[in-house]
């Protein structure tokens, strides 16, 4: 923990865009203190897409919202820092901001944008597409309302929508699932950020309407060469999207790696579990899926040591129950937050 | 109520079949409640579920998939069609025609799984109450003997019999999905339609329950009716599939065959769209993704419903509404060209 915060004073690297190093976000209930993030790190470069991947609870969105610092009234930043380099490439420490000062609300929708897993819920039903993203646009840029309109239907262009020059007027009722994610994203990149922050955005979807907003933000990351951060359970779409993958556990990342590592060479036994427990496609079928003993243990009692030896196969009592295991790096840049890492092969795989 | 043709309307190994069902839903408008139009939520669906096997039920929202669930266990009155159902005591029936009486009994030997495993269970109801409810409703038992009996429906899914006093709230979503099961097992019924029924777990969850399913069918002898949008699950646990498109049934075949080498283009589309956890080869295959979205209801296309979307789509298609026909080795397929067309499935 102490070589961690040296590592927090230190410049972040030139490709570094954000790095969040040991953050914890606490929530007070009446039932008790949920720690709902509990000590996440991880960093984006500039350009690259980064995939969070984990099961409900792991904490994945409530970091992402901190990123943003929108969260709840009662969430506590217990510890840790975020820290991100603007576009005049000085870095800020978001952490230390004021929520609702002046510069991060530059940075929120100026130079981070955020697209939301229910564009339902999150888009304004009483105002027009064009409305919200030319609001979105004169807030951050001096240009005039005819300007910001222009732009506004460049930006549906932009993201593919049909017939634009009528949808801006529309509202978001009008439009379908599909296409209200579309008019999201654009609102995201309406002020050209650098880092997108992609919270579940195709998971309410049909599957070919998803291929199609996944293809869609591939090619907007290349032709924009903005950094994604894309959460997800789903692990077939963070393998279509992701360069890196963080996986995370009960507020923790667990294991961290190039997709192609976290795919075919997972060190954690958690990874190696959740990737065995997935139908794939092209598999006979009648065979029975691996599972995971148990369930996600609730947030108010935590396991002791490795949070996740309940669970795992390989839990060694002793060890795994009352000691948090470090981060083990590998010389590849992999690392895993496991007593064992790098000594577990993964059970066999099923045919 | 029973009738002779029926009984050999239905192959010795035929559990349910349904034939030719349509089902409109009218739209009003106004305060003189005018009808405007209708939905056509399942038109003209013919299809067979045998005995002891799992057929699959795949599409995406707005198909028509969750309203055949509900058509079958009759919760909605058919606008069309007939739905035969071979009873435990081997008589045929065709549920659609039965009285309330008739259905009731009927309904002892086909139940439902539902999505949401929050809002289908009452939050005010214990675990004896729930589960003990279909049996209090068809007079099984008393008091003592079924609590016996929901204990042992607990333990069968996997749950503590000691549970039975507690309410839904003290469980996980993949715990009360169970108890959802278990209420659907209480009255020993041959048939299951799960509607999305692992849809809103989490993996390693959805897998664990999957299993469970997969257990009780082989121990009870049960059929299932497996309707979900994860293409993934349908082909782990479907003996047989049918595709649906805008209320009509695109492709029917067995799993293997139907997703090595599918015969409709829409299949086809549907199982390249799914983004596998394998990244090399996501690299390896591009993807073209299906262009535009599903058709409203209210607005069908002409022709085929797929056309407009159907990268393979002519003049005929546009023009003529193709049948659902047999060829080579037993499937069906609802496609003018599905014999010249070469489309690419998934291989393991």
């Amino acid at each position: 923990m102490q070589s961690m915060n040296k590592a927090s004073q230190m410049p972040m690297p030139s490709e570094r865009l954000l790095e969040l190093d040991n953050v914890g976000v606490h929530f007070p209930t009446r039932d008790g203190l949920v720690r709902a993030v509990n000590g996440v790190s991880y960093h984006v470069n500039r350009g690259e897409v980064l995939g969070i991947v984990g099961e409900s609870g792991s904490g994945k969105s409530v970091t992402a919202r901190s990123i943003m610092r929108l969260q709840p009234r009662s969430a506590i930043n217990a510890h840790g820092s975020i820290r991100f380099r603007r576009g005049n490439g000085q870095e800020v420490r978001i952490s230390d901001l004021d929520w609702q000062g002046r510069e991060m609300r530059d940075i929120r929708g100026g130079e981070i944008g955020m697209v939301f897993q229910e564009p339902m819920t999150a888009l304004s039903p009483v105002h027009t597409i064009g409305t919200q993203i030319m609001r979105t646009v004169m807030l951050h840029r001096e240009v005039s309302k005819a300007e910001a309109r222009n732009q506004a239907i460049e930006l549906l262009t932009r993201v593919q929508m049909p017939r634009p020059n009528d949808i801006v007027d529309r509202y978001p009722h009008h439009l379908s699932g599909g296409m209200r994610q579309r008019a999201m994203i654009a609102l995201a990149l309406s002020c050209d950020p650098t880092l997108l922050i992609a919270d579940e955005p195709t998971t309410a979807l049909d599957v070919t309407t998803e291929a199609q907003i996944l293809e869609l933000l591939k090619s907007l990351q290349q032709e924009l060469g903005m950094a994604i951060v894309f959460i997800t359970h789903n692990f077939g779409v963070v393998a279509d999207i992701a360069d890196r993958v963080a996986v995370m556990y009960l507020g923790r990342v667990v294991e961290t790696g190039t997709v192609d590592e976290i795919f075919y060479e997972p060190k954690h036994p958690y990874t190696q579990a959740l990737l065995q427990s997935i139908p794939r496609l092209g598999r006979s079928h009648g065979s029975r899926l691996r599972t995971i003993a148990g369930v996600v243990p609730d947030p108010y009692n935590v396991p002791t040591g490795c949070s996740f030896h309940p669970r795992c196969l390989h839990g060694v009592a002793g060890i795994c129950d009352s000691a948090l295991p470090d981060d083990v790096q590998f010389a590849s840049g992999q690392r895993a937050r496991c007593h064992f890492a790098g000594q577990i092969v993964p059970a066999a795989e099923f045919a | 109520m029973m009738t002779a043709p029926l009984q050999d309307a239905l192959d010795k190994d035929t559990l349910i079949s349904v034939r030719g069902v349509k089902k409109f839903f009218p739209i009003y408008e106004g305060w003189k409640r005018r009808e405007v139009a209708t939905i056509k939520a399942v038109d003209d669906i013919s299809f067979d579920i045998r005995k002891g096997e799992t057929f699959g039920l795949v599409g995406e929202s707005g198909s028509g998939k969750s309203s055949i669930a509900r058509l079958i266990l009759r919760a909605y009155d058919l606008t069309a069609g007939e739905i035969l159902f071979r009873r435990e005591s081997g008589e045929v029936v065709d549920i659609t025609r039965l009285g309330d009486r008739d259905m009731r009994s009927i309904r002892r030997e086909m139940q439902m799984i539902f999505q949401d495993p929050y809002s289908s269970l009452n939050p005010r109801m214990r675990l004896l109450d729930l589960v003990g409810e279909p049996l209090l409703i068809h007079g099984m038992g008393t008091p003592a003997e079924i609590k016996d009996r929901v204990a042992e429906l607990l333990g069968l899914v996997g749950l503590r019999p000691e549970y039975v006093m507690r309410y839904p709230h003290a469980f996980s979503g993949g715990q009360r999905q169970r108890i959802g099961i278990a209420r659907a097992l209480a009255l020993n019924p041959s048939f299951i339609a799960a509607d999305e029924a692992v849809s809103a777990l989490d993996v390693s969850v959805a897998a664990q329950n999957i299993n469970l399913m997969q257990d009780l069918q082989e121990k009870l002898g049960l059929t299932y009716l497996f309707i979900t949008h994860d293409l993934g699950m349908v082909e782990h646990i479907s003996d047989r599939v049918g595709v649906m498109y805008l209320g009509r049934l695109m492709e029917v075949g067995p799993t293997d065959a139907m997703f090595e080498k599918p015969l409709h283009p829409y299949t086809e589309a549907l199982l390249a769209a799914v983004p596998q956890p394998d990244p090399r080869g996501n690299r390896a295959r591009k993807r073209v993704p299906l262009k535009g979205e599903i058709a409203d209801a209210m607005n069908v296309p002409s022709g085929c419903p797929f056309h407009p979307r159907c990268p393979y789509a002519d003049e005929a298609c546009r023009k003529e509404t193709p049948e659902l026909r047999t060829v080579a080795s037993g499937r069906q397929v609802r496609c003018h060209y599905a014999e010249t067309l070469d489309l690419v499935g998934v291989s393991g």
